[in-house]
């Protein structure tokens, strides 16, 4: 099938593309956080659901932590369930530090990440030499157990035991970022102005917008980051263990190394998640780390394409809106009510994984991606 | 010294219920080389099953037995519908299946039956056997093992002096010899993801007969962990080797656990981890399982 | 020798993007013992797996004048096509004793132990260990052990890929004795696929020669055996 566009790297074209496609979404990302910070949601039929920053600021965190499963699932091959217990860790570390010892948010990271990355690192010792279904079994092990840690009773005046820690931490945006002036800029446009709500921006949705900026910075931060870790040597080296183990190991990867690196950075983002998870929410309570939401980030994994960057993004969506717009369903013409009442997100991201697997094995993000080459079609220079 | 002999009793009865659920996993292993993490919701779905059909008006054991069939037959859909499609030795799509099953096995009994804890029916009788000082055996731990041992017994003799048990241990050990001999792969499996599924549900209904539990769709979660931990620590494709395994842990919950004073009691199911961590480590054939086993 | 068991005409196989056999055509006459020849990758291997349908193929195969090109592996066997894959394809964790009888696994007649017997006086080595797992065997044990569970299927044609390999001189030269004596006294008509030309020819009624997926030769033993051009140019012999 020929291409609608043809453009070659490296050419002006190709840059203006380049740009005009990176402007375009920054637009989109900024008008969406307007549009919802304060009302955030839609209504078809007598169902109504939100869509609100809180929604979008849980799916950064959760496709930060995504974005660690690519590294150590998707790219090193590496059978790894146990995401949750980093993103756990990176929780009730952050908010240790902001609850009891009173620092700021963004603070926290500097001892976030490399504690995750440590642990990541130590757990991944064993996966030297436990392989394949072996190593699914002990993460899966691994997950189940971070709610029964953090609530010992030893660990209560570190983690608040069942009741969860609260933060207390309020987000507050500088001064200099004219916010308010923004808002009521886009509420005077013509027609769509509604759209961007009412009046002067409150404290609250200050806030909410601030610490939507904020988490996109840090996930965009970390997104570049593992994309070039991904094209750099250590990123091909992991990629050759994901193909063959035994030849990336006859031709001279030090296997123990990058395995080991590839957890730590994998547990590293997680304990990022984590921590916009805990910043956001306010609260970091043992059963929001339970192994169910392990499993609710390998769906992710898988539902965004498994081995593509992209892929963490979508499944960082999928898993904050997708049982949340289940629950909101309270009515849907031929489907009796008691099966929209129960686990009826569960029992959708399910059936998506399931169905994702057995269809479209690329996920969303391969198959948006083919839709893209019917459109557009990207040369390498040598190729002419 | 009662206390002790307590805790023994208590191990034998939670180790029997994980056993069954290790056996159920070692069926798997071993026909398909895959750990099914929906095992332990299959079999919770298999006990609602036997509930309902109970409910219904069915004499208890002819509704445990009706419930095995009618699990035993869903997974072998199952395994026709979904799981033949992959490459069995591409593990990363098929753990992904099971758990994708975890979920919608989960959602599905939550919704049907709801989250409160429903009675289930009292298969073995009630009271104490034995009085050792204050420790009870009770009826109910005796019988509990007592049918762990005739289930493995049974499928022993199926395996063992059946030919669709010949054909299946055929195929767990080499696939392709088995079609140049003739027999058909796919149903062999397929029997043995039925036999699985039944000897689950088996487990989790003497699991949910326990008189101090209810069932609710949760109840497998965390046996699941113990029942993997056991069959591993079996060795993962030993029938044998997961009931040792069963009563290991069983008793490494209920009598290692009490006895150390710095593990606290809640930290049972992290022992259990440990015990997991350190059997794969070093000695990936558990006790009884094939050596051939440890590279996957 | 007129009596064709099977054909097989224009068979090619790919696999992944390469094509390995290109439309070669071949039979096999009963009651014969015909060998395929060829240098490892000439597709020996591909072809007998594609015989018993263990790889799909393009092509028509006919055995006892039945198309049995469609057919899986399983119903293969039960039109009387035994194959011992290259490597023994015992079962290891199964009793030697376990293996004849999965060998026999289409059979339900009342003459299956007695076969078991059989096979247990032509190799009283396999009744020594009848108890112990197949995994345990030496290699040439488990060549004995395959061939034996081939034939529990009372197959009329066997097929042998590369039964030579990695034994030793004298057990190979045992192991083709046997297959003569089959041969002879049974009838077993037998197609084999061998590296090993000189022991293969010698016994043999016919022999094709298979390079990089064509059949470039074929004849009878007893000529391609004195033929010092084909023995230096296809065989390094």
């Amino acid at each position: 099938m020929k291409a609608r566009f043809t453009l070659t790297k490296g050419s002006t074209q190709y840059r203006n593309y380049r740009i005009s496609v990176w402007a375009l979404l920054i637009l989109i990302f900024l008008l969406i956080g307007f549009a919802f910070v304060d009302v955030g949601s839609i209504s078809i039929g007598s169902n109504k659901y939100n869509l609100s920053l809180i929604r979008l600021n849980k799916a950064i965190a959760y496709g930060v932590a995504i974005l660690g499963l690519q590294v150590v699932v998707g790219y090193t091959g590496q059978i790894a369930l146990g995401q949750s217990f980093f993103f756990g860790m990176g929780a009730y570390i952050a908010a240790w530090l902001v609850a009891d010892h009173s620092w700021p948010f963004l603070l926290t990271l500097l001892v976030v990440v490399p504690s995750c990355f440590l642990a990541g690192m130590i757990f991944g010792l064993p996966a030297l030499r436990i392989k394949g279904l072996y190593l699914a079994l002990l993460t899966f092990g691994l997950a189940s157990i971070f709610p029964t840690i953090v609530k010992l009773d030893s660990l209560n005046v570190y983690t608040g035991g069942a009741n969860g820690k609260l933060t207390g931490y309020k987000f507050k945006a500088p001064s200099w970022i004219p916010l308010d002036e923004i808002a009521q800029m886009l509420q005077n446009i013509p027609l769509l102005g509604p759209f961007f709500g009412d009046g002067p921006l409150s404290n609250r949705e200050e806030s909410r917008l601030w610490k939507y900026m904020l988490f996109a910075i840090i996930a965009t931060i970390c997104f570049w980051l593992i994309s070039n870790l991904i094209k750099s040597r250590p990123g091909r080296a992991m990629r050759a263990i994901r193909d063959n183990e035994t030849s990336a190991a006859v031709s001279g990867i030090n296997l123990a190394l990058t395995k080991t690196i590839s957890f730590g950075v994998a547990s590293a983002l997680g304990g990022i998640g984590g921590a916009i998870y805990v910043a956001e929410v306010g609260i970091a309570s043992p059963d929001d780390f339970s192994s169910l939401v392990a499993i609710y980030l390998i769906v992710g994994l898988v539902v965004g394409g498994v081995g593509t960057l992209e892929g963490a993004i979508i499944g960082g969506l999928v898993y904050a809106l997708i049982p949340d717009w289940a629950s909101s369903t309270q009515s849907v013409a031929f489907v009796p009510e008691r099966w929209l009442q129960g686990p009826t997100g569960s029992l959708i991201l399910g059936i998506l994984l399931i169905l994702l697997t057995l269809f479209m094995p690329g996920g969303i993000s391969t198959a948006l991606k083919k839709t893209k080459k019917k459109y557009i079609q990207i040369q390498n220079p040598s190729l002419k | 010294m009662d206390l002790f002999l307590q805790r023994l009793f208590d191990g034998l009865t939670n180790g029997s219920a994980y056993a069954l659920i290790a056996v159920a996993l070692v069926l798997i292993f071993k026909a398909t080389t895959l750990i099914n993490f929906a095992q332990g919701e299959q079999a919770m779905l298999g006990a609602f099953i036997v509930l309902q059909l109970w409910n219904w008006g069915l004499p208890m054991w002819i509704a445990v037995i009706t419930g095995m069939l009618i699990s035993g037959l869903l997974a072998g859909g199952l395994e026709r519908a979904i799981i033949r499609r992959f490459d069995p030795a591409d593990h990363l799509p098929l753990v992904i299946i099971t758990l994708g099953l975890f979920l919608v096995l989960n959602a599905v009994a939550a919704i049907i039956w709801r989250y409160d804890p429903l009675a289930f029916p009292q298969l073995f009788p009630h009271g104490s056997a034995l009085t050792i000082g204050n420790a009870r055996l009770s009826w109910y731990s005796i019988f509990a093992f007592g049918s762990c041992i005739l289930v493995l017994l049974l499928l022993h003799v199926l395996l063992n002096k059946t030919k669709i048990g010949l054909s299946f241990r055929a195929v767990s050990s080499n696939l392709e010899s088995s079609r140049l001999c003739g027999i058909k792969v796919g149903p062999t499996l397929q029997f043995g993801w039925a036999l699985a599924a039944a000897a689950g549900t088996f487990g989790a209904s003497i699991y949910a007969a326990n008189p101090v539990l209810q069932i609710e769709p949760s109840i497998m979660l965390r046996a699941l962990i113990f029942s993997i931990t056991a069959a591993a620590l079996g060795g993962l494709d030993s029938l044998w080797g997961a009931l040792l395994g069963g009563l290991t842990i069983g008793f490494i919950q209920s009598v290692l656990v009490q006895y150390i004073p710095f593990i606290p009691n809640e930290m049972t199911l992290a022992a259990t981890v440990a015990v997991l961590l350190i059997v794969l480590t070093f000695r990936p054939s558990g006790f009884l399982g094939t050596k051939a086993v440890e590279r996957v | 020798m007129t009596n064709v068991l099977l054909k097989a005409e224009n068979l090619t196989a790919t696999y992944g993007q390469v094509e390995i056999l290109h439309g070669i055509s071949f039979e096999v006459y009963g009651n014969e013992i015909a060998v395929i020849l060829g240098a490892n990758g000439a597709g020996k291997t591909t072809t007998i797996r594609a015989l018993s349908g263990m790889i799909d193929t393009t092509g028509t195969i006919t055995f006892n004048k039945e198309d049995i090109s469609q057919l899986e592996p399983d119903s293969i066997v039960r039109k009387g096509v035994a194959h011992v894959p290259q490597g023994r394809g015992t079962f290891p964790e199964l009793t030697v004793e376990d293996n004849l009888r999965v060998g026999a696994f289409i059979r339900s007649d009342k003459e299956v132990e007695s076969d078991i017997q059989n096979c247990y006086d032509t190799y009283p080595v396999l009744f020594e260990r009848r108890s112990q797992s197949a995994g345990s065997l030496s290699g040439g044990e488990q060549q004995m052990l395959a061939v034996s569970r081939a034939l529990m299927s009372r197959p009329e044609l066997l097929l042998l890929d590369e039964p030579s390999l990695g034994l030793a001189p004298q057990i190979v030269e045992a192991l083709f004795e046997r297959f003569l004596i089959m041969n002879k006294d049974h009838g077993t008509t037998m197609l084999i696929v061998e590296q090993n030309a000189q022991i293969a020819l010698g016994m043999a009624d016919r022999g094709y020669v298979l390079e990089a997926g064509e059949i470039a030769v074929e004849g009878q033993a007893s000529s391609l055996i004195n033929d010092e051009a084909i023995i230096r140019a296809y065989l390094g012999g």
